[in-house]
């Protein structure tokens, strides 16, 4: 039988969230045939022993973004560390990817979120959405960060999957579509 | 009208290339694996989106018929439409979705030929989501997640138990499988 992480599901192409996996999901992840896990969340490396030496037997690289659980008003998400964690996500190299948090819920929300509305054009109210089916109910501010996140990238364009590229070319597409038809 | 490059090669900004266009996805759209999406039934403001994702087929669940405009889409993108809501004679639309629609669902979802796919019903929770159960039962998941996966999309009032039941004892060795996809075949072998 297989078990997925709690809150797993696929976001785009070969990239994956999920909350933090245990043992019992190993079986499952290793249907992924994943390159890359990046785990963003407050687990250090030592209490994470186990988990990464698992992964390495399975030769998947594994990248630790550290980030505090948000408690407003004063531990807010780093774009930093979102930032960090987007580099490794526009380089096709690291897929299949997965990136995950404790709960699969906040952090990875927020990531999921900044990937939908800031690179892949979606509009923010099915981003918030699909933030809310993962945390079901408690979002505070994470949808102001998604939203006023501004993404500062230098992309090395052949390394960019093949998905994303895409998007950017019908967003650019569509845009200057619907520019003309308002000018004339 | 300048249609600016997305160059191939090279170290880009992203907001040199990034436009502000956006594109909205129909209610509670999900992928389910590569080229297998979920939605409820789409509109006039997510066929923009709908067209990125270059769908050949639309499996419709619901018994109900879908609205003209989303008919049309389908017919100007070569989008071939399986309206497989009201199989069963005599069977009426208020009724829970029938074995045989789960099945046939299931075997255009398991045809390679047939991709990409995308499945649908009026809201994308609860007949989407007993096939999309279905489906994760074929692919060996435990009962607890996909009861888990289905929850996400069952909406504010919640999974239904009548489609936890359904999806218990759905037979699964009914669903003939020919040329899957190949992600099917990976996490069963």
């Amino acid at each position: 039988m297989l078990v997925p992480p709690i809150n797993f599901s696929l976001v785009v192409g070969e990239l994956y969230r999920s909350g933090h996996p245990i043992p019992l999901n190993h079986e499952f992840l290793e249907t992924l045939n994943l390159k890359t896990i990046i785990y963003i969340g407050d687990r250090s490396d030592e209490e994470n022993k186990e988990y990464w030496e698992w992964a390495e037997r399975q030769g998947i690289r594994h990248i630790t973004a550290k980030m505090a659980s948000v408690k407003e008003p004063f531990m807010m998400n780093d774009p930093q560390v979102i930032s960090q964690c987007i580099e490794h996500l526009v380089r096709k190299e690291n897929y299949p990817v997965l990136v995950h948090s404790n709960k699969g819920k906040h952090r990875v929300g927020v990531l999921a979120g900044v990937f939908r509305y800031q690179l892949l054009g979606w509009s923010l109210s099915a981003t918030y959405d699909e933030y809310m089916r993962f945390a079901k109910g408690k979002a505070e501010s994470d949808f102001v960060f998604i939203e006023t996140f501004e993404p500062d990238f230098v992309l090395e364009m052949r390394q960019v999957p093949g998905w994303l590229r895409q998007s950017l070319i019908e967003q650019r597409k569509l845009s200057s579509l619907k520019r003309g038809l308002l000018q004339n | 009208m300048q249609e600016a490059e997305i160059p191939e090669t090279g170290l880009v900004n992203l907001s040199d290339i990034k436009s502000h266009n956006i594109f909205i996805p129909p209610l509670n759209f999900a992928p389910v694996q590569r080229q297998l999406y979920r939605c409820g039934e789409p509109t006039v403001l997510n066929f923009e989106f709908l067209q990125l994702l270059k769908i050949r087929t639309v499996v419709w669940l619901a018994a109900e018929d879908p609205k003209d405009a989303f008919l049309a889409f389908t017919d100007n993108n070569d989008i071939s439409f399986e309206h497989l809501g009201i199989l069963a004679e005599g069977a009426n639309p208020w009724d829970d979705i029938t074995d045989y629609t789960i099945k046939a669902a299931l075997e255009i979802l398991l045809d390679k030929s047939r991709y990409p796919v995308m499945v649908c019903c009026g809201m994308g929770r609860h007949r989407t989501g007993t096939v999309v159960g279905c489906l994760r039962k074929l692919q060996g998941w435990s009962f607890a997640s996909l009861v888990d996966e289905y929850g996400r999309f069952a909406g504010p009032k919640g999974e239904r138990v009548s489609v936890e039941m359904k999806i218990e004892q759905f037979d699964t060795s009914v669903v003939q499988v020919f040329d899957p996809p190949e992600w099917y075949i990976k996490t069963t072998s």
